[in-house]
């Protein structure tokens, strides 16, 4: 790659933080379009949030690390870590502003306008709503309340990451001349106890008896503990109650080679994570001078780590608006993922595999099938394997109930499951201990990677031997998420994909890698090599002439090399179309670099979670699905697979998918040359949103076939046609 | 499902070990379902020591276990485990062997060179069709291992001779570290290491033979033969130009490259760019026209021994007649005498056949005895004086293919006690390397040859339509014919006397004068 020397200059790439800002802003300005139901709103403007705090612990986080171990090296955009942190300061302070201003300007006044009254500050309670938290409070609050102080025998407490908490500077009763200081100043308790995370936050309250006022009315659990304050010290005055919100580096940065047992060690992890450095400190607007210097002082944060709030601390209490009973009009109806027609009907999932390979698109699809897979595979008597790779499931997962029982009828069942799903290890400990007691072959991940492949496989001794059935997606098996994540499944019982299949899990048992590969690609070995060298197929094709294309949806795109290579590809002349929902370090239309290049994001209802791939191939096209984004942790610190999707009739699915969402025109952000993102200009054109129109082709598809079923008559040709 | 077999085999290799799983039924063959290997260095050990360290052991315990877990997963009818040459070389095999049984509950069984590569070429001919339609023309087989090279030459569809070149891959990427010279040399350097032998080769086998196929075996080059060079759909076939480019991309580009362009580890290229170069410089030495990899390994002939024997596939192919013409080869670079050699074959035959109730030998036995009647006279290319020990030597010397070392040690014993007094105690004298059993074989089989070598012992097959039956504790031979058998007559009374001894039953001459 030579050539490329030229197109590894920083000037051509976009940061990625700063990128991964921009995309939580297209998050945030789906909370500001009025087009979208209200409530749906909230929940966006809660997601802005949630990732925030996400962005927070990890990616300042480990900036801050680097910082701190004098790190310099400079990024993909020519910043070094110091630089991206100054930068990144402002540019988050104005993003919560604009939080902010569309929790205040826009949504509060739209809620109440339609019924929804927030009472947001104690002191605005009617005397019947105040008697009324005071109750509550009475009862249910003040029994789990732990307030704690600060002096000299009681060091500061430990602030858990993310909680809500209330400071207070107190002053002894009666005592305030006394404990007037050397210097004339008053010397003040600090206190602070925690906004109990185990009650509800939004506390519905009776409304206050006002015309205009008529509909629910709700209010914070901590203005009903600041209002009830004194009550907690008693012998003190509370001069002052705030409250506060810290956010702590979360970087998990295990040196796999140096730990002997890798369970314990995330253990350990997870306790020490609440005791990270603060990076964050969130405080209400107007909160008193004395308790800022405090607080700052004992947690040893920045002027600039302190975020000032015009309005409730932690927005994601939002989604629990959202759940609200109540206000279905101001919702988008609850879609309900429809059936699979090449898998509805009686009969075994196998028989039905083994006619074709079979294509799930989630959430427009049911990822029911999936469940069922597993599950009647456990109870086959013919099935004598099931190998899994698990990263994320949910809480209750029918998968891993179905593990088990297969494990209990005697099949031998091998897990891989990847504890170092970043936040969800805890969980992830908890069903791999559950798995193996049910007498699972466990493997507890990879020393040094991540196993980030989705992958099932089923082995079936059958009438004519040994058959292998396989499913291959781009999203975890977690039948939660498979309702919001927009996903791509293939079922397939092809030999050579089978083959593959068994390769991988005796690779991810520790067994040699198999002498070459049918189908499939693997991360960390192969992948990365793999999309090059398409990418540089197309290059090649339209230097030859031949023409060139490539359209590519992903999460997120910052692989350089990679970019260098769509750049390269660019400057052939292929016509490259990529949908990058989150972060994109690639530039737009640079003359001689990108200019051929075209990207958009959507951000929808349903969070856009596929990975496809299609190549040109000079009139013989390719397509891939991976569960691998085009990142340099998905292609060199991740075992990720790499499937092609090879029987036409589901290239024409994929097809007609990559096709809808470069229509879409309601929903698509597209990149501008300077960095920003903008809505389509949908002047003259047909409002298209892709996520809508695969509902509905969803629904049809279904119901279609439900028709068919219904008439129970068979129609017979009455002739050929031609 | 009834009728098809879930088998598993083990190849406990060098370097390398292996399971393979398979299903096998009549109506299906034999097909693959999976392939595990694990890399465990057992070679340097016990090539260096003769022993196989604890450690070592403990690892291969472990490997072991995890390939019976793997069978269970599977829940395999049988299986069939065999160790090579690491496991060969160690001093204590037995001892070893039997702890390991112990621990993992699979037991190795040693393979010795001509049964591995004899089992390497059956796992070839089980590919059927392909390799029945391609040995049609003349074929050589390169079996490629760490240490040798086995090459076997087809002539008119039977294996025609078969040798063993020390120039296995490992070993010559041994002498080529040795040299110590930059690796853009190594190329040129294998080519010089390779043509020397090669040439040798050409000389003693192929003269002038038209050779159009090289079959290819070894760990490297074919699996990529087979998935990504192939020029035909099927896969596994290449021509011998399309080859020829393709070492030269080889040649022009770094380990790195190879691998990335090819989808292989990387760690795998050194010894690929071995293989091929082996395979070029054969297919050039006998202007091949094509290769073929038909991407089998051991494994797969174990496979294939074990469907053979359970009668679940019928052989396509007669592997007897291979080893035959091997034996028949051997026997002419001796100047053994091919009228002499057949006519003692056919005595000798019906003999073992019509004898069957008191010898109870079986298949395996006849065809020692057919080669020990084919090479019963080989000492004397050395010195007529002492037949009995040069046969010997030179038998005990020479690979036959499919003959493992104890059955090419019996054939070496029975053609030697055809020339002298039967030895007792051989089987002390022998280093007792010879269990009861086979020591038994060895009498019988000496007994039957004997009497067969005095019914033609003027060499003039006199006797060659013969005819045995057992009546009344005798064996009547009816022999029809009008010469003067005094010399076989009288010769006749001492091999009796030893045949009477191992069966019991009498041996007669009768003549039936052809009118």
């Amino acid at each position: 790659m030579g050539e490329n020397k030229g197109l590894l200059d920083p000037a051509y790439y976009t940061n990625r933080e700063l990128s991964w800002l921009l995309f939580n802003k297209r998050v945030l300005s789906e909370s500001r379009d009025k087009q979208i139901p209200l409530f749906e709103r909230l929940k966006f403007l809660s997601i802005s949030a949630s990732n925030l705090d996400e962005f927070f612990m990890v990616r300042i986080g480990s900036l801050v690390d680097m910082v701190n171990a004098k790190y310099t090296k400079k990024d993909i955009a020519g910043l070094s870590p110091r630089e991206q942190l100054e930068m990144l300061s402002g540019k988050l302070h104005d993003f919560v502003s604009l939080q902010y201003s569309t929790y205040n300007r826009m949504l509060l006044p739209q809620l109440r306008a339609n019924g929804l009254i927030f009472v947001e500050r104690h002191e605005d309670l009617t005397p019947e709503q105040g008697k009324y938290v005071d109750g509550y409070f009475e009862e249910t609050v003040y029994p789990v309340l732990t307030p704690m102080a600060v002096d000299s025998s009681r060091p500061f407490p430990l602030i858990r990451n993310r909680s809500l908490n209330i400071g207070a500077l107190l002053a002894k009763k009666g005592a305030k001349q006394e404990k007037k200081g050397k210097a004339g100043k008053e010397e003040l308790d600090f206190a602070t106890v925690q906004v109990p995370s185990v009650l509800p936050r939004v506390v519905r309250i009776p409304g206050s008896g006002k015309k205009e006022e008529e509909g629910v009315t709700v209010i914070l659990l901590e203005e009903i503990i600041e209002r009830n304050i004194s009550r907690l010290f008693l012998n003190y005055d509370v001069l002052c109650a705030h409250p506060f919100r810290i956010t702590r580096n979360a970087d998990l940065a295990i040196d796999e080679d140096e730990v002997e047992d890798l369970l314990k060690e995330i253990e350990k992890q997870i306790k020490k994570r609440s005791w990270g450095q603060t990076i964050r400190l969130e405080l209400e607007e107007g909160a008193d001078k004395r308790l800022i210097r405090f607080l700052r002082k004992e947690l040893g944060v920045e002027e600039s780590d302190i975020f000032f709030a015009e309005g409730p601390l932690d927005l994601t209490f939002l989604m629990k608006v959202y759940a609200l009973e109540g206000f279905e009009a101001h919702k988008t109806p609850r879609y309900t993922p429809q059936p699979v027609p090449e898998l509805d009907g009686e009969g075994s999932v196998f028989d039905k595999i083994k006619k074709g390979d079979i294509l799930l698109h989630h959430p427009y699809q049911t990822f029911e099938p999936v469940v069922d897979f597993i599950r009647q595979a456990s109870r086959d008597p013919d099935v004598l394997a099931i190998k899994q790779t698990l990263y994320r499931v949910s809480g209750n997962s029918p998968i891993i109930s179905a593990l088990a029982q297969a494990a209990d009828n005697g099949k031998q069942v091998s897990v891989l499951v990847e504890l170092k799903a970043r936040f969800d290890e805890e969980n992830n400990i908890l069903w791999a201990k559950k798995l193996e007691q049910a007498g699972c072959h466990v493997i507890y991940g990879l020393v040094g990677l991540k196993t980030h492949s989705k992958i099932t496989l089923v082995v079936r001794r059958e009438e004519d031997g040994i058959r292998r059935y396989v499913h291959l997606g781009t999203g975890n098996y977690n039948d939660a998420t498979a309702k919001l994540y927009t996903d791509i499944g293939l079922m397939t019982a092809n030999e050579a994909i089978g083959e593959d299949a068994t390769a991988v899990f005796n690779m991810l048992s520790g067994y040699s890698e198999p002498p070459s590969w049918n189908r499939l690609s693997l991360a960390p070995l192969w992948l990365k090599d793999r999309f090059l060298s398409l990418i540089g197929r197309e290059a090649r094709n339209a230097r030859e002439g031949k023409g060139g294309r490539i359209v590519a949806k992903m999460n997120s795109l910052c692989d350089q090399d990679v970019i260098a290579a769509l750049y390269e590809a660019s400057r052939a002349g292929v016509q490259i179309d990529l949908i990058v929902r989150g972060i994109c370090c690639l530039k737009v239309g640079v003359p001689g670099v990108s200019e051929t290049i075209r990207v958009r994001s959507i951000v929808g209802n349903f969070l856009e979670h596929a990975r496809i791939f299609y190549f040109e191939n000079n009139g013989t096209p390719e397509y891939y699905c991976s569960s691998a984004d085009w990142m340099p942790r998905n292609l060199e610190r991740r075992v990720e697979i790499l499937f092609p999707v090879e029987d036409p009739r589901l290239q024409e699915k994929l097809k007609h998918i990559l096709a809808g969402q470069l229509k879409d025109n309601m929903k698509a952000h597209v990149l501008q040359p300077d960095g920003s993102y903008e809505k389509v200009d949908r002047r003259g054109k047909e409002p298209y949103s892709a996520q809508d129109a695969f509902c509905r082709e969803a629904a049809e598809e279904g119901s279609r076939r439900e028709e068919i079923r219904d008439t129970r008559l068979f129609v017979p040709r009455a002739h050929v046609e031609e | 499902m009834a009728g098809m077999k879930t088998f598993a085999a083990i190849d406990v290799g060098s370097y390398e070990q292996t399971l393979k799983i398979f299903t096998i039924s009549k109506a299906a063959g034999i097909r693959q379902v999976d392939c595990i290997s694990n890399r465990l260095d057992l070679g340097t050990d016990t090539y260096l020591t003769g022993k196989l360290g604890h450690e070592k052991m403990e690892d291969l315990c472990q490997v072991l276990r995890g390939f019976v877990s793997v069978m269970a997963g599977y829940k395999v009818d049988d299986h069939k485990a065999y160790g090579t040459s690491a496991i060969r070389e160690i001093q204590n095999t037995d001892i070893v062997l039997d702890q390991i049984a112990q621990r993992t509950g699979v037991r190795i069984e040693v393979l010795g060179n001509s049964e591995q590569r004899f089992l390497d070429y059956k796992s070839i001919a089980s590919r059927g069709e392909s390799f029945t339609k391609i040995i049609e023309k003349g074929t050589v087989i390169l079996d490629i291992g760490g240490g040798s090279i086995q090459c076997s030459l087809f002539d008119k569809d039977k294996l025609s001779a078969t040798c063993n070149l020390r120039l296995g891959v490992l070993r010559l990427q041994e002498r080529l570290h040795r040299l110590n010279v930059r690796p853009s040399r190594y190329p040129q350097l294998l080519e010089e290491m390779l043509s020397s032998q090669f040439s040798v080769l050409r000389k003693l086998y192929l003269k002038d033979r038209q050779i159009e196929n090289v079959i290819v075996v070894d760990d490297y080059i074919s699996a990529l033969i087979c998935r990504k060079l192939s020029t035909v759909p099927e896969g596994g076939y290449i021509d011998s130009a399309s080859f020829y480019s393709f070492l030269d991309f080889v040649n022009a580009h770094t380990d790195g490259e190879i691998a990335r362009r090819f989808d292989m580890p990387e760690e795998n290229a050194p010894l690929l760019r071995i293989s091929a170069a082996i395979v070029r410089q054969m297919a050039m030495l006998c202007n091949a026209k094509f290769i073929w990899a038909p991407g089998v390994t051991l494994c797969d002939g174990i496979a294939y021994e074990y469907a053979e024997k359970h009668r679940l596939i019928t052989p396509a192919h007669d592997f007897e007649q291979d080893i035959l013409t091997c034996v028949r080869g051997i026997s002419k670079r001796y100047m053994g005498s091919r009228r002499r050699a057949e006519t003692l074959e056919q005595i000798a035959l019906t003999i073992f056949d019509s004898t069957k109730k008191i010898h109870g030998l079986g298949k395996r036995e006849r065809l020692l005895l057919r080669i020990a009647a084919l090479l019963h006279d080989c000492g004397k290319y050395i010195s007529l004086m002492n037949l009995a020990e040069c046969s010997y030597a030179i038998i005990m010397a020479t690979e036959i293919i499919g003959l493992s070392q104890t059955e090419r040690e019996i054939v070496a014993n029975v053609v030697k006690y055809n020339h002298m007094d039967f030895d007792y105690e051989m089987e002390r004298a022998e280093g007792g390397s010879m269990e009861r059993e086979e020591f038994l074989t060895v009498a019988k089989l000496t007994a039957i040859l004997q009497i067969s070598n005095a019914l033609d012992r003027s060499h003039k097959q006199k006797c060659k339509d013969v005819r045995a039956a057992l009546k009344d504790e005798q064996l009547i031979l009816t022999v029809d014919t009008a010469a003067d058998l005094t010399l076989e007559k009288g010769l006749f009374s001492r091999r009796a006397d030893f045949f009477e001894e191992v069966y019991s039953v009498r041996p007669v001459i009768r003549q039936k004068r052809m009118l």
